[in-house]
């Protein structure tokens, strides 16, 4: 069997990924992108450690996450419709207007 | 109790249901589904009477149903496995989200029209934000936290972008999205590690129930994942109230969403975010005397807290006085105030003793609701003399505008004294309350600082009002109409302001107050 902090490190690897890609990455699609795998390294530690201890709370909060991420994601991809319409870019370098 | 055990006794309880725990939150919750129905059904012309209406009539109600669950509920005060609590923190703060909604929803009524926005969809999104604070401050157990701020994020990053063809909405709309689903992915992660850190080494296995969190501290079976899960729901939190490193996003978003979604932002989020943290941090990571994880972990978070609270208010307050924009400087100003807050949640986390806990935390939903009538009486006024699409908010538009239209002024300067925190004002009690709470507790030095601040604070809230009243008018102003919803509002915070700076006696008694005490309060 595979340990449990092996599940654990694959998450938090995956997790600082995602926050390097959020600070790094320019495009908002990518941007996004990175915040889910956050969400979904997050759901690897609550699978792991449910699945260690055997308790279904962690794998009914993977489904609550789930739910989540995907209401997320629709209004997220609205908002950068919108301001894609508007501006025709997605470089988040280029919305600039609110700066002082 | 967790689920699985739930299941494996499901012959004697199939679940801990109780609708009445519930009632506030549903009430609200009706309330936005029946205003979407209305909104799908009625035609355009007149719809933002009757959606506003609506709006308001559920948020008395709740208000309504708050009070009776405070006064005569004699049930149990845990419902759903203890997903959902019934104590003072939690009603206390549902009072200050029902108020800052009803005083939002008097804001936008007109400013709808202006704008011809959707009147019902804004509504709907607002008491569905409203439900979700509450959620998070009823919330005993870290996921109901997580689903209440999800539900309160989801609404609010539509409402900052609900001016679709503005630019400068969708860009703050598209901030706040990406830097609000970037903490709530540090919280969840923060949760998941709480959760297995709190397995404990008979195969128990771990919880994210606050309470059960609490008692296993000093049995967790791997204490270094508990401090990494602690400092991820740290900087989450820090990020949802915008505390100083964590604060980046909110003058852009701010600046940059309609003005009266940048009132209740900077009001309702705020004061949720400090609910649920207060309910993690003083009951989840409890002060215990007895040396051991739990221990540790306590020093930990109060020495972090600390050195936030002193760079938030710094950071804060010298930034504002850089700033030419007003909602940018209100937004900074908001930055100041998070960090007065986290003072009093210092001392609520240091206090040792019972009494004195409940004393701050009282002082610290005290200084919210302060915090959140008087942000929303200063963005009244910026919203009226912004006109459509927010064009003039700059601090020059408010040139001379002191004697032209004295009623405005006078609001906005009454707003501005007690966010300074001038004597015979609602800031003002709310400074003592809080900075006193830490004083009891020692921190000395943490108070020095945050009244020098409240001193460096003084230069942008005054050059506002002298602006207004000293200074020469360029161009030539017609003095804007205000409507009825907006005077109702700008009165009730003035009234509110006065009311809680000269008699405070009696809400900081309710807000401290047990059951009992309340119904005598109210005669009852």
């Amino acid at each position: 069997m595979v340990p449990l902090s092996w599940y654990l490190a694959l998450s938090a690897v995956l997790f600082t990924i995602g926050a390097a890609g959020v600070i790094i990455k320019r495009n908002a699609i990518a941007m996004f992108m990175c915040i889910e795998l956050m969400l979904n390294a997050t759901n690897i530690t609550f699978v792991a450690f449910s699945s260690f201890f055997r308790d279904v709370t962690g794998q009914l909060f993977v489904f609550i996450v789930m739910t989540v991420a995907a209401a997320e994601a629709a209004v997220g991809l609205g908002i950068i419709i919108a301001i894609f319409r508007n501006r025709l870019s997605l470089d988040v370098d280029d919305a600039s207007v609110l700066k002082y | 109790m967790n689920i699985y055990f739930g299941l494996q006794t499901a012959t004697q309880q199939f679940a801990d249901v109780n609708l009445w725990l519930l009632m506030p939150e549903l009430i609200v919750a009706s309330a936005g589904v029946l205003v979407m129905l209305v909104d799908a059904f009625t035609k355009r012309l007149d719809q933002r009477w009757l959606t506003g209406g609506i709006s308001l009539i559920g948020l008395v109600a709740a208000a309504v149903s708050c009070v009776w669950l405070w006064t005569s509920w004699t049930g149990p005060t845990e419902a759903f496995f203890g997903m959902i609590v019934l104590d003072r923190l939690r009603l206390s703060f549902t009072l200050v989200f029902l108020v800052v909604s009803a005083l939002s929803v008097l804001l936008s009524m007109i400013w709808v029209e202006w704008e011809r926005l959707p009147a019902g969809e804004f509504h709907a999104l607002l008491l569905f934000a409203t439900a979700g604070m509450m959620l998070m401050a009823s919330g005993g157990d870290l996921v109901m936290i997580f689903l209440g701020l999800e539900l309160l994020s989801i609404s609010t990053y539509v409402m900052a972008g609900f001016r679709r063809t503005d630019v400068r909405s969708n860009e703050a709309s598209m901030k706040y999205f990406i830097l609000g689903s970037f903490s709530s992915a540090f919280l969840l992660y923060g949760t998941a590690l709480v959760y297995g850190a709190t397995a404990m080494a008979n195969g128990t296995p771990g919880t994210t129930n606050i309470r059960e969190i609490a008692q296993r501290l000093d049995t967790a079976l791997y204490p270094p994942l508990l401090f990494a899960g602690a400092a991820m729901l740290l900087i989450g939190f820090g990020f949802k109230v915008a505390t100083a490193p964590f604060h980046v996003w909110t003058p852009d978003v701010y600046e940059g969403a309609p003005t009266p979604v940048t009132a209740f932002m900077a009001a309702g989020p705020k004061a949720a975010g400090f609910a649920s943290f207060m309910r993690v941090f003083l009951f989840g990571f409890p002060f215990v005397v007895a040396a051991g994880t739990a221990q540790r972990l306590h020093s930990a978070w109060i020495a972090v807290l600390v050195v936030l609270a002193v760079i938030t208010m710094t950071v804060g307050n010298t930034a504002a006085i850089l700033q030419s924009n007003v909602k940018r400087m209100l937004a900074y100003s908001s930055i100041a105030h998070a960090g007065y807050v986290l003072v009093g949640l210092v001392a609520a986390g240091a206090a040792s003793d019972l009494g004195q806990r409940n004393e701050a935390i009282a002082a610290v939903v005290f200084y919210l609701l302060v915090y959140s009538i008087m942000t929303l009486g200063a963005f009244a006024v910026v919203t009226i003399l912004a006109r459509s699409g927010d064009r003039r908010t700059e601090i020059e538009d408010y040139n001379g505008i002191g004697f032209d239209s004295p009623w405005l002024a006078f609001a906005f300067s009454v707003s501005l004294l007690s966010l300074l925190g001038v004597p015979l004002t609602a800031g003002f009690m709310g400074k003592v309350m809080v900075f006193s709470a830490a004083l009891d507790q020692g921190y000395v030095g943490l108070v020095v600082v945050a009244v020098l601040n409240t001193v460096v604070s003084a230069y942008y809230y005054l050059r506002l009002i002298v602006v207004m009243f000293f200074r020469e008018r360029s161009g030539a102003w017609n003095a804007p109409l205000v409507p009825a919803s907006m005077a109702i509002a700008l009165a009730l915070t003035v009234v509110g302001i006065f009311y809680l700076g000269i008699f405070p006696g009696r809400v900081i008694e309710v807000f401290q107050a047990s059951p009992s005490v309340i119904s005598r309060l109210l005669g009852t």
